[in-house]
């Protein structure tokens, strides 16, 4: 891919994207609220532009980890949307056959080596998988996208300092929602500015506003150039903000009104369409038929997967071990 | 252009089924902007705020304050301009055909085959796997089977022993008569009973030869010359009860040597004539029933006669009884003393 | 060494070295393991034969090296982790049981991890209670590993190629006490495999079958011969990967002895060993038993640091041959 406002193809790219993501928290959003999900589910509304404009800075082999909240890091990677709801829905054809569920889909072929269901768990894989692109010479990069919360893990200090003394051409790509489940930045860190960590590791930590896809693009491609240069790890900081509760069991009790209110207004999409319109790279006809098509594009998805034939216990044990060839 | 759109009642936690709508924050007609609050639900873990999905108009309300609605079911209506995304598949609510149960057929308890008068020692029954199995196949009643393995077990030489060996039966009869005439004789003896806990780790050897020591030093109580001790012993065959004479004068090697080789032939029904009589004191082992006393009954021509008792893993009881012509009360109480002392 | 009586540090070494040469992808990462030579002498001179970039020195970071290794067995390398002690996995725990061991079934096959966890457990060096643990039960109870415990060299080479060969997630527990010794048999030349998940059948005897992990083989090795000469006959077996476990040979041996003693040198508590008698509990073969099961096993303490406590916190071989002696003695 390449820079969101450097031709429509890329506008169009990056547009679509970010709608497919909001439409696709939408319509799990509504399928949940009917009880035809189980479980729960972390919705990312609000915070489309950081997968996004990542994601437009890599190639389909480079490789991601991410996180509960990875529905967004899946849709911008390039997974197929039907498949993805088959296996909210735990239909058969789901990318996990209906075992994973929602914080544990992983997509192959477009280099995305899973969601996790532990904070902080995809963090030494990602770092584990730059190892190996390093030690195979495949001049790929590995992203691991987090939450905040993960910050104090010891798997993101473990991580990131392997990372920075090999120089693992890996990127430590963090989404400060600003809460980890409910303890605000403020209270759990003893220091403002998240990014100040990559000293400790003698790594860049470069603040970007999470909400604005062009802006986490460019940082993005810098991160990039930088790892497949052999010059080791970058963490980038991308503030953004999530809107609805940590999950759907979540009661909202920690923030204020007001605060809810003012995010509202930073939404990633009309901030970029105001954009695109502005430097006249897409008309505003382009862009209503742009979330035309995701809206579609999530409708047929649905549509798809609820007809699909749910998974079957038959077979739950051999899948435990990949078998051994003779 | 716009969407007829249902806002219904969200499942808000993993376990939610229903929620109570509490109240409406709008009313018919009201115009709303996306995230303006709509009403206020309530389940036992959680209340929330619905909000408005887009921007809209409140068409009709559907539900009402205090009503009790399923997740998934609309509690109000609006008109919205943009198209939300909202997919309503209905319930699939098929009957689950009946599950047939077939009773299944009453299990064929094949009628043991119980051998000629056949008597209940057992109550309830302890026995090893295999035992049981094969006790099943010969259609023998583990209730008849005496068990001689520890913890009042039943061991397959035991199922294998009660296969109706004529000569077994016969030599068990024998044996049950010969005890039983001897305290016939002894029960109209004034008789009198001590108990005592000793926490001490004895084999039969050191036990027997403790006691007679004891017993050495009271010639005021003996009514022979020499001092006998009858062990007795448990076998197929019945009690056998070979005497161990002054065994507090052998050498302790070669008692213990003798104890376990008497025993062992005694466990396959053999015991030398030489040791059948000359018993002047009984020493009854109860551990490997489990058993902390029985009454040690007096035999023949003997005025002691002690039971060594199960407590617990460290601790012992020994039971004493005294013919009364004999010692009085003090002296039974001296002679327990001084035994646990030797132990 | 000149002939092939390998002590279970070589065994285990030649078996890394023969699986970098055969692939590429193999590589080994752990803590002191390059230029060190490994904390007790594993890797020995691999770091020199085969440089830094096969042989990795990591930081201290058990979690952030077991997942790194996911990482990378997730993108087509094959890693062998060493972890300097077992009792140090707890570290690493979310990275080998909520990770490796979960991706192949929670993505539904569409990725594996070929990755090899070797590890030294045990007690008996005075390295006390938190170097010295026996966890065979903290991964046999976690679906998605394999839990491999090799008891002598020539199985330890054998296996571990096997574990290499496995597309899973292989945990490979050695015993600290068996590095510096070698074994009864020579180890073999040559690259052959012993497959994962087949027990051995040491030895047949007809009145006892025991059934031991890990260096409670070699001491009931020790009663075996020490009873045959009294005529008494133990089938010694040993399960040699714990997960998933055969048990075919156990019950064709109880039904033949009637008496079942299972050894393990972890806490009796819960253990791995139990795994064993639950299963004879509920087969057709306990219909066979002519006497109870014994259970020998460690207490249930934290291992001790005082030479004579810490002997008393496992089974030895007087324990062992005592227990033997009465089971046989007493139940016929």
């Amino acid at each position: 891919m390449g820079h969101p406002l450097s031709s429509p193809e890329h506008a169009h790219h990056a547009l679509l994207y970010m709608w497919r993501i909001r439409k696709f928290e939408e319509a799990v959003e509504d399928l949940f609220g009917r009880g035809m999900m189980h479980g729960t589910m972390h919705l990312s509304i609000g915070q489309e532009a950081s997968p996004t404009g990542m994601c437009m800075a890599m190639t389909l082999q480079d490789q991601i980890t991410s996180t509960h909240r990875g529905h967004g890091h899946c849709i911008a990677k390039g997974a197929d949307l039907t498949r993805m709801i088959a296996e909210l829905l735990g239909k058969k054809i789901g990318y996990c056959g209906g075992r994973g569920g929602s914080m544990h889909i992983a997509d192959v072929e477009t280099g995305n080596l899973g969601a996790n269901g532990v904070v902080g768990g995809g963090i030494p894989i990602a770092a584990g998988a730059a190892l190996a692109s390093k030690m195979m010479k495949r001049g790929t990069v590995a992203v691991s996208f987090f939450g905040d919360g993960a910050m104090n893990e010891g798997a993101f200090h473990e991580a990131a300092n392997m990372a920075a003394i090999w120089k693992l051409p890996m990127i430590l790509f963090c989404e400060n929602n600003k809460y980890g489940m409910s303890s605000s930045t403020e209270k759990a860190f003893a220091i403002d500015n998240l990014a100040d960590r990559g000293k400790g590791y003698g790594i860049p930590g470069i603040n970007v506003d999470g909400n604005d896809v062009v802006a986490v693009y460019e940082v993005a491609q810098v991160a990039v150039d930088r790892a497949k240069a052999g010059e080791g790890p970058t963490l980038i900081i991308a503030e953004t903000y999530r809107w609805k509760g940590h999950s759907r069991s979540d009661k909202n009790l920690y923030r204020t009104k007001e605060e809810i209110e003012e995010w509202r207004t930073k939404d990633p999409i009309p901030k970029f369409i105001a954009r695109v319109l502005e430097e006249g790279v897409l008309t505003q006809e382009q862009c209503d038929l742009i979330q035309n098509d995701a809206i579609e594009a999530i409708k047929a998805a649905v549509n798809e997967a609820v007809k699909a034939e749910p998974a079957e216990p038959s077979g739950l044990l051999d899948a435990v071990f990949k078998a051994v060839s003779a | 252009m716009s969407f007829k759109y249902p806002v219904v009642m969200p499942k808000m936690s993993m376990t939610m089924e229903t929620g109570e709508l509490i109240n409406f924050h709008v009313g018919v007609g009201d115009q709303v902007k996306s995230g303006d609050v709509l009403f206020e639900v309530m389940t036992d873990k959680i209340d929330m705020e619905v909000e408005a999905p887009a921007d809209g108009v409140i068409e009709s309300l559907v539900a009402n304050p205090g009503d009790v609605v399923e997740i998934g079911k609309p509690v109000l209506i609006m008109l919205t301009e943009t198209e939300v995304m909202a997919f309503d598949f209905g319930t699939d609510n098929e009957p689950v055909a009946a599950v047939e149960v077939v009773a299944a057929p009453a299990p064929v308890v094949p009628t043991p085959v119980v051998a000629a008068a056949p008597v209940i020692l057992n109550e309830t029954v302890k026995a090893v796997p295999k035992a049981r199995v094969e006790a099943a196949n010969r259609g023998v009643d583990l209730r008849t089977v005496r068990a001689t393995g520890p913890d009042r077990t039943i061991m397959m030489e035991d199922v294998n022993a009660a296969q109706l060996d004529p000569a077994v039966t016969k030599r068990q009869a024998a044996n049950k008569a010969l005890i039983a005439k001897g305290i016939e004789m002894t029960r109209g003896i004034a008789q009198a009973s001590f108990t005592r806990s000793v926490k001490a780790e004895f084999d039969h050897a050191t036990f027997i030869a403790a006691w007679a020591k004891v017993l050495r030093n009271r010639p005021d109580l003996a009514v022979h010359q020499h001092i006998g001790v009858a062990l007795i012993i448990e076998s197929k065959y019945g009690s056998a009860l070979p005497v161990f004479k002054d065994p507090d004068q052998s050498n302790r090697a070669d008692l213990a040597a003798l104890v376990a080789s008497t025993t062992q032939a005694a466990k396959n029904g053999k015991v030398p004539v030489a040791m059948l009589s000359g018993a002047t004191t009984t020493v009854f082992d109860l551990t490997s029933y489990s058993m902390s006393s029985a009454t040690p009954l007096l035999f023949p021509n003997q005025v002691t006669s002690v039971t060594i008792g199960y407590e617990s893993a460290t601790t012992k009881i020994v039971s004493l009884t005294i013919d009364l012509n004999f010692c009085d009360f003090y002296d039974g109480a001296l002679l327990l003393d001084a035994l646990v002392v030797a132990l | 060494m000149s002939d092939r009586m390998l002590t279970m540090a070589e065994a285990v070494r030649e078996a890394m070295s023969i699986a970098f040469d055969e692939r590429p992808e193999v590589f080994l990462l752990g803590e002191d393991v390059g230029i060190y030579g490994g904390a007790f002498g594993v890797s020995g001179d691999m770091y020199h034969r085969y440089g830094a970039e096969r042989v990795l020195d990591t930081p201290i970071a058990e979690l952030g090296i077991v997942g790194a290794a996911v990482g990378a067995a997730l993108s087509g390398m094959r890693p062998i982790v060493e972890i300097q002690f077992s009792d140090f996995t707890a570290q690493a725990m979310d990275q080998i049981a909520n990770q490796a061991a979960k991706i192949h079934f929670m993505l539904g096959g569409a990725l594996h991890v070929p990755m090899v966890l070797r590890t030294p457990q045990g007690s008996g060096t005075g390295a006390a209670a938190q170097h010295s643990q026996n966890l065979e039960p903290w991964f046999a109870s976690v679906p998605g590993l394999k839990v491999v415990v090799p008891s002598n060299p020539a199985d330890a080479k054998g296996l571990l190629l096997a574990a290499i060969d496995d597309p899973n997630p292989v945990i490979f527990l050695e015993h600290k006490l068996l590095y510096k010794i070698p074994g009864r048999d020579p180890v073999p030349e040559g690259a052959t495999r012993i497959p994962l998940g087949v027990s051995k059948v040491v030895r047949e005897g007809k009145d006892l079958t025991i059934v031991a992990t890990g260096i409670m083989v070699n001491k009931s090795w020790e009663v075996a011969e020490k009873l045959a000469a009294e005529g008494i006959g133990v089938t010694l077996i040993d399960p040699r990967t714990i997960s998933p476990l055969d048990m075919q040979p156990v019950f064709e041996s109880v039904e033949k002895t009637g008496r079942l003693m299972v050894v393990q040198e972890g806490p009796a508590h819960a253990g791995f060993i139990n795994e064993v008698i639950a299963q004879m509990a509920g087969s057709s073969t306990f219909g066979s038993l002519i006497a109870p099961i014994k259970r020998l096993a460690g207490m249930n303490i934290p291992i001790p640091y005082a030479p004579q406590l810490e002997k008393a916190a496992v089974p030895q071989i007087d324990d062992i041959e005592a227990a033997a002696r009465e089971i046989v003695k007493n139940w016929r």
